[in-house]
């Protein structure tokens, strides 16, 4: 009787949740991993194995290896722009000051802000004759391309991810300091140490696991970066800010190559497998000296 | 003494300055976003040089950009969204509760496994897989239906992880006791675990909303009939049409942002909370 009702229980509470995920996020994955080895024809939808020869033509295919150093370069570029930005707002915001509690929320607005809609009143913001370069103009600088310009255009959709997303990750930073006891705060004022020594011998190394969450967190969200690039800037000017998960989706839907998009979505799951075991080992090895 | 104390309260006079300059930069897009949203489309841009008070307040602010909103796709595919989310919080809740309840509370053989299960799904980002489940779901004849929008979203591994954290600090003792009062395990979730566990209900309500508002390319992929076309891609669609009124573009924005800061400015303290006790720090 008990047993059965176990079993009943299981039934109801965890078999829909579990077939879900299996059947929504690991299936597809081995699909993709599956697909990813087939030539699919467009006309006739036949299938033929041919092994990694779309990893190989991928890789052999210039248009590709821009997206993958354009893909790397941003990686570099905006995750630790991200979380040092997290940090000094959640070093600012962590103690309280005249304001600081409605002035934190006014950094976490944008967090409200879908993605997408960001992307398109950022479009506003960054047309030569909106909000930015109306800005400029009226400190007497001279106007920018922003998303027009080759140069620009990168940075731009950095500026306007860490606009959205710092404010998230401080809530983490500010959480993770408030668990720092403050006897050790204490013990260090006594020993003589100022603000900085404090931030560098006690705040850092004890912050250490909330602040690889965060890195680890900013480096697979910003892998996954598409809507901003398909509003701002379609991969352009020249190929600039041609992100990998743009660039698979361009081949599934605008090329009918389900195998390369497919092959596309493997090696992207690896890089941030890559990415995020090396910020891994190298915290590690950081901890322990 | 006295020197520390008025280096004290410059300290904080400083940061006071630094935090309103810093929440100005934050502030401006969506300030300029939101006066646009009241004064006609074919002002947006005519206040910028120079930029002085009117740009970021107008004279004669209204709300009709708002009610034009009505009459497009744009109002349509916002009320699609609020729609999609209350499910999709709905049914996920009831799932992910569920689940979390069987991972914490009931002892099985294989629990280990299937709890891996959850973790190992957590490593799949969805974005990624979006593109290989768009054909699964088109041969199930899921396209453009509100189900094929919603079925991604119920089933979140984070929510699952958030509240199995919370429900494991639920004394066992509690448990046995109503056990052998006679309740079934059905009473246990509803009568203990549910009442007990506001805080991670609400951070885990919060997981499941904002992965379904601010979902883009899942919505792009599988629904863009007058049914199942969400706020966010209408409001790219109109955007990259050839005339854009930026007034209403602009009040669609305002709309989809205000909704989901409400919520996160109601349910802030509880996310903090249960994400620094979820053990992900």
């Amino acid at each position: 009787m008990k047993r059965k009702e176990l079993y009943w229980a299981l039934l109801v509470f965890l078999a829909p949740a579990v077939l879900a995920l299996v059947v929504m996020r690991i299936l597809p994955a081995a699909q993709a991993l599956i697909e990813s080895l087939f030539k699919t024809n467009v006309f006739s939808g036949e299938k033929t194995f041919v092994g990694v020869d779309n990893y190989v033509s991928l890789f052999e295919n210039p248009d590709f290896q821009n997206t993958i150093a354009v893909t790397i370069l941003f990686a570099f570029l905006v995750n630790p722009i991200q979380v040092f930005s997290a940090l000094l707002l959640a070093l600012l915001f962590v103690r309280a000051f005249p304001f600081s509690r409605l002035l934190r929320s006014l950094i976490i607005f944008p967090i409200a802000v879908p993605p997408a809609v960001a992307a398109v009143m950022w479009s506003a913001v960054y047309r030569p004759d909106g909000l930015a370069n109306g800005i400029l103009k009226s400190l007497g600088l001279s106007t920018q391309g922003f998303i027009l310009d080759e140069e620009q255009a990168l940075m731009a959709i950095i500026v306007m991810l860490s606009w959205i997303g710092v404010g998230y990750w401080m809530l983490f930073l500010i959480a993770g300091l408030n668990d720092i006891p403050d006897e050790i705060y204490e013990a260090a004022r006594i020993d003589g140490a100022g603000y900085i020594r404090q931030t560098v011998s006690v705040t850092m190394p004890l912050l250490g696991r909330p602040l690889s969450f965060v890195l680890v967190a900013t480096t697979i969200s910003n892998f996954l970066v598409f809507a901003p690039v398909l509003i701002l800037t379609r991969g352009g000017p020249v190929g600039s800010t041609s992100l990998l998960m743009y660039d698979i989706f361009l081949r599934a839907y605008s090329f009918g190559d389900i195998g390369r998009a497919n092959a596309g979505v493997f090696i992207l799951i690896l890089l941030m497998v890559t990415a995020v075991s090396l910020q891994f080992f190298l915290l590690r090895k950081g901890n322990q000296q | 003494m006295k020197s520390t104390k008025a280096r004290l309260r410059f300290g904080k006079a400083v940061k006071t300055l630094l935090a309103v300059s810093l929440a100005s930069i934050f502030m401006l897009p969506l300030l300029w976003v939101f006066s646009n949203s009241l004064r006609p489309g074919s002002e947006t841009f005519t206040w910028l040089d120079p930029i002085s008070w009117q740009t970021f307040f107008p004279a004669n602010p209204n709300f009709d950009n708002y009610l034009a909103l009505a009459d497009t796709s744009l109002g349509q595919g916002i009320l699609n969204s609020l729609w999609t989310t209350l499910l999709t919080l709905v049914f996920g809740l009831a799932l992910c509760s569920g689940a979390a309840y069987a991972l914490a509370a009931l002892e099985f053989r294989g629990r280990q496994l299937l709890f891996s299960v959850v973790i190992f799904s957590l490593l799949i980002p969805f974005d990624a897989i979006a593109i290989p489940l768009v054909s699964m779901f088109k041969g199930l004849g899921l396209q453009n239906t509100v189900a094929g929008l919603i079925l991604p979203g119920v089933a979140n591994g984070m929510a699952i992880f958030l509240l199995r954290t919370f429900f494991l600090g639920i004394p066992k003792e509690l448990v046995e006791a109503s056990r052998i009062d006679g309740l079934n395990w059905f009473g246990v979730f509803f009568r203990i675990y549910l009442p007990l566990s506001k805080p991670a209900l609400v951070g885990a309500s919060l997981i499941l909303f904002l992965f379904q508002w601010h979902a883009y390319i899942w919505p792009l992929l599988i629904g863009t009939g007058e049914r199942t076309l969400l706020g966010p891609i209408a409001l790219a669609n109109m955007k990259s049409q050839y005339a854009v009124d930026f007034g209403l573009v602009f009040a669609g924005s305002v709309l989809l942002s205000v909704i989901p800061l409400a919520l996160i400015l109601v349910g802030q303290k509880y996310f903090i909370q249960s994400s620094s006790t979820s053990g992900i720090k």
